[in-house]
């Protein structure tokens, strides 16, 4: 009895310091190498993400029947309405997300996952410790493993590929996984704000005419003033 | 023609003038209003606070035809004025921009009037209306900011309305009331709509023409702070003033142009300016059981807020942020300085101004930080400074030497 206590004690305590040791604390965030008017990438992200993510994850402001009749899944087949997710843990609404985290949050995350056999779905991430999603990313990108001691750099910060180590390649070359989970990402800045190209378009409309305006202000300003600066003169 | 078109709009005119008196209050507020010729960059926040505020009512207007204020449907409301309606995320942004403008243009208009003594006698009423819709404005943004029923606003929420638990023997009693319950909830939204769309609204309404009222029986203070109506000429009109319209009026629109322009940049490239006028946290739907890790209000509260928080009682925590607002109130009569304008008074207010925006803008940056002991430390140190200013002014505006005042106004 007291030996399996002990052994327990033995594997909790040995996580625990593992898990100390994967300092995410000085973990710097990708910057994501997005576009938010390239429609082209929005639209392969959006393709991406109908295909590998819709099946857990819903996009409730975002009116996604279009997307999700075309990529051939539909409502009854969604399983948002299971009763009980594994680990009790629902997969979350995305459609704010890259409001709620930013898109160099999410670029990183969907890089930082790596092989932990300890964690029933076999990975691990760095940005989330124990997240409860599985590999999904990982036929993809291909197999990551921990690095022991990543060396930080001169302003102590990590950057994420410092931090696991790529150990059999997926699908995807590297370079064609960062474009495909940048296109991701995209999707994800334009679900958070579909909004954001007409408003910068309008914005820099009204930009120009305030611009504009601002001249014919000044003009009328200067005009009326003149008699001031003459009383001024005279007095 | 000409002279037919003429005679026909002042026969309307007439016809108006001996029912309403349209052509008298237009001379005595604006054309026949004398304003001193000497204002500087700090006398255009006064029109750009009435502008915001007119901008607040008409989005504001627009936003309540699309949003629920009920919790089940608030958060998704808000979205739906975001990605359905016509132009909903203009609207919306625009009035979420405008609360924080507001805040700043009422900040620089606070403190020009700090600077020039524009609080000094006569226009002590000037100063106490303003500051009554600085606290409504205050209550406003509040109740404003619950509305979308993110964790920010639900969270917010609690942690504002939980002050009143502090309040010896009555607390309890007093917190149910503004909550409606015993937690925040959809009863506590819906109340906070009502205050936000209506009540406050019409006080600030009020309150905004009583101040102009006021300073219209009074007259504009300038940077010299000298009186211009000490200086008339035969006609009675002061030789230092000019008429308010056509001259501010055409100057405060190259004002207003820029603020817009400014304004614009904020709304369409900017809007949740790096999370200081929109928290990342509001784009999480409120929930009950989850506390945030960082509660903190949005920036325009946290000079109050590292107060409360620095002292560690929370009863006397909640007084001294009382007394901080309170004690603006009385500022009138804590300044015994012989002259208005910080332009001829003596290096100790120069030095307590300083001070004062030192604390003021540390306190609220040390407001939006996590707490840490240094933060504390540093925030009741700020504190001191903050009061400091207030309780110190009949001494060293008194005691100080102050410079001659000039016979007229200077350039």
């Amino acid at each position: 009895m007291m030996r399996h206590i002990f052994v327990i004690f033995l594997i909790l305590f040995s996580a625990q310091v593992w898990a100390e040791e994967v300092n995410t604390e000085n973990l710097q965030l990708a910057s994501a190498p997005i576009n938010q008017s390239d429609m082209a990438s929005i639209k392969r992200g959006a393709k991406f993400f109908s295909t590998n993510c819709m099946s857990c994850h819903t996009l409730i402001y975002l009116r996604y029947d279009k997307i999700a009749q075309e990529a051939g899944i539909t409502y009854d087949k969604m399983p948002v309405n299971v009763k009980s997710w594994p680990y009790g843990i629902t997969p979350p609404d995305l459609s704010l997300e890259a409001d709620i985290r930013g898109v160099d949050w999410l670029y990183t995350y969907l890089h930082s996952f790596y092989v932990d056999k300890a964690r029933p779905t076999g990975v691990n991430n760095l940005l989330v410790h124990n997240t409860a999603m599985p590999g999904i990313i990982m036929p993809y990108q291909g197999e990551q493993e921990l690095v022991a001691n990543p060396v930080p750099d001169l302003f102590n910060n990590i950057q994420w590929y410092d931090a696991v180590k790529l150990v059999k390649q997926g699908m995807l070359k590297p370079d064609d996984f960062d474009a495909t989970i940048a296109d991701v990402v995209d999707f994800l800045a334009y679900a958070a704000e579909p909004f954001h190209q007409e408003q910068h378009t309008i914005g820099w409309w009204v930009l120009g005419f305030l611009a504009f305006l601002f001249v014919l202000m000044y003009l009328l300003k200067c005009e009326y003033w003149k008699d001031v600066k003459k009383n001024n003169d005279s007095n | 023609m000409s002279e037919q078109v003429n005679s026909k709009k002042n026969g309307l005119m007439e016809w108006i003038d001996k029912r309403y008196p349209w052509t008298d209050f237009m001379r005595r507020h604006m054309s026949g209003y004398y304003a001193p010729k000497n204002f500087n960059f700090w006398y255009f926040f006064g029109s750009f606070s009435l502008l915001v505020f007119v901008m607040q009512i008409v989005t504001g207007v627009w936003l309540v035809m699309e949003y629920t204020p009920t919790a089940d449907g608030s958060f998704a409301s808000v979205q739906h004025i975001m990605r359905e309606v016509r132009y909903g995320w203009l609207l919306r942004f625009m009035h979420t921009t405008g609360a924080s403008a507001f805040f700043i243009v009422i900040y620089l208009h606070m403190y020009r009037a700090l600077i020039y003594g524009s609080y000094q006698k006569p226009r002590e009423l000037v100063w106490l209306i303003g500051m009554v819709i600085y606290f409504m404005l205050l209550i406003e943004a509040f109740t404003g900011y619950v509305l979308p029923w993110g964790q920010m606003s639900y969270w917010g929420a609690a942690v504002i309305t939980s002050f009143a638990s502090a309040v010896p023997y009555l607390g309890d009693i007093v917190l149910v009331w503004l909550r409606g319950g015993f937690s925040v909830s959809g009863v506590s939204l819906h109340r906070f709509f009502s205050l936000h769309v209506i009540a406050i609204p019409l006080i600030l309404a009020v309150f905004v023409f009583v101040h102009l009222v006021a300073l219209h029986q009074v007259g504009s203070n300038n940077p010299d702070g000298i009186e211009i109506k000490n200086k008339k000429n035969a006609e009675g009109v002061p030789l230092d003033g000019i008429p308010f319209h056509p001259y501010y009026t055409v100057k405060d629109l190259v004002g207003v142009v820029v603020f817009l322009f400014v304004f614009s940049i904020v709304v369409f490239f900017t809007p949740k300016m790096g999370g200081i006028f929109i928290e990342p946290d509001n784009f999480v739907p409120a929930n009950p059981m989850m506390t945030p890790p960082e509660i903190a209000p949005v920036w325009y509260m946290t000079p109050f807020y590292a107060m409360l928080r620095a002292i560690p009682n929370k009863f006397f925590g909640l007084i001294t942020m009382a007394a901080a607002i309170a004690i603006m109130f009385v500022l009138p009569w804590l300044d015994r300085s012989r002259v208005r304008s910080i332009r001829y008074k003596g290096s100790l207010s120069k030095i307590a101004i300083v001070v004062f925006v030192i604390c003021f803008i540390s306190l609220g940056y040390l407001g939006h930080e996590a707490v840490s002991t240094l933060r504390t430390i540093m925030a009741r140190i700020f504190t001191v400074g903050y009061f400091a200013f207030f309780l110190l002014m009949p001494l060293y505006s008194s005691l100080e030497k102050t410079k001659p005042l000039p016979e007229r106004v200077t350039e």
